[in-house]
């Protein structure tokens, strides 16, 4: 009894743990990663909510932030960087394009959705979607973290 | 003197001259030693019945500007012999309009991947036939019809 109290409490902990140390991956693949950066800048600096540091390895990394139009070429080179990084791991589809193929959809060279490659965690819509939009898709997904809605 | 087979203006007052593909290599070199040290980039047009490379030339001492156009079935010298920086022009004019330079040191494609089939900015590439591109075993990129094969 005393144990199973002390092992969900302990579960939680880590869980909060979790979510308030994501490792963003530097990854940015259309106009959309310009709002990305600008989340991360000081204006609006998200590394006040736990996820600062943006690695330049997927293996340090365990948040892929898809900002961006995601093309046939780049996609299965989407797949190996997500297959390198080390679980858990956490994808947020940033926009339009990454999202449903944006504006491009009917091109010759897109690819209609990061999820036909990678498995989302997290839509977040507009074209480009304003910083605040990302922080808002970075809060929730630490929140599903926290209440053990998202695992990996 | 390098005969030309037609001369007109663009709107902003560019110089526009239409010259035989036969005479292209010699009216360049011409053009470079005019002061026109610099290609600012080539480009490719499909007009359905021939195909039309496009150069803009600009000199950088006085800021003069060329417009030098030149009509091809799908073959035409390449430039790189004069001005080495339109290598990579003349890559993707032919990756994506399919304009085979003659004598380019490297002339494969830029963009797309290798094995893709067609040239997508010409008017009759099929746009219904899909494509789908993965990467093989050594890193290459293998393109296939087949939606199951690649994204
Ligand atoms: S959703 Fe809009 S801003 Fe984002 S990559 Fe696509 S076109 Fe660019």
């Amino acid at each position: 009894m005393t144990d199973s109290i002390l092992l969900t409490t302990l579960d939680e902990a880590l869980r909060w743990g979790k979510g308030k140390s994501l490792w963003p991956f530097t990854f940015g693949l259309a106009c959309c990663a310009i709002e990305m950066m600008s989340a991360m800048g000081p204006d609006y600096d998200w590394a006040r909510f736990g996820a600062d540091v943006f690695r330049d390895s997927p293996r340090h990394a365990d948040l892929m932030i898809v900002s961006g139009t995601v093309t046939k070429k780049m996609a299965p080179r989407i797949r190996r960087l997500y297959d390198q990084m080390a679980f858990p791991k956490y994808v947020i589809s940033m926009g339009a394009c990454a999202s449903a193929g944006g504006p491009y959809v009917r091109g010759y060279s897109v690819v209609d959705g990061v999820d036909k490659v990678v498995p989302v965690d997290i839509y977040v819509y507009g074209c480009p979607p304003r910083p605040e939009a990302l922080i808002q898709a970075l809060k929730q997904l630490q929140d599903s973290i926290a209440s053990g809605k998202v695992r990996h | 003197m390098i005969p030309i087979e037609s001369e007109s203006k663009t709107k902003d007052g560019t110089p526009v001259v239409y010259i035989s593909k036969e005479n292209l290599i010699p009216f360049m070199k011409e053009k470079k030693d005019e002061g026109y040290d610099m290609l600012l980039m080539v480009t490719g047009v499909d007009y359905v019945d021939h195909l039309e490379v496009v150069y803009h030339l600009l000199s950088t001492k006085d800021g003069r500007r060329l417009l030098v156009k030149t009509k091809t079935d799908e073959e035409v010298d390449s430039v790189t012999g004069i001005w080495p920086g339109a290598n990579w022009h003349e890559r993707e004019t032919y990756d994506l309009v399919g304009i085979r330079f003659r004598n380019h040191p490297n002339l494969k494609r830029i963009l797309l991947p290798e094995g893709w089939v067609g040239h997508p900015l010409r008017k009759n590439y099929p746009m219904d036939k899909k494509q789908y591109v993965n990467l093989g075993e050594d890193g290459e990129d293998k393109v296939s019809y087949d939606p199951k094969e690649g994204y």
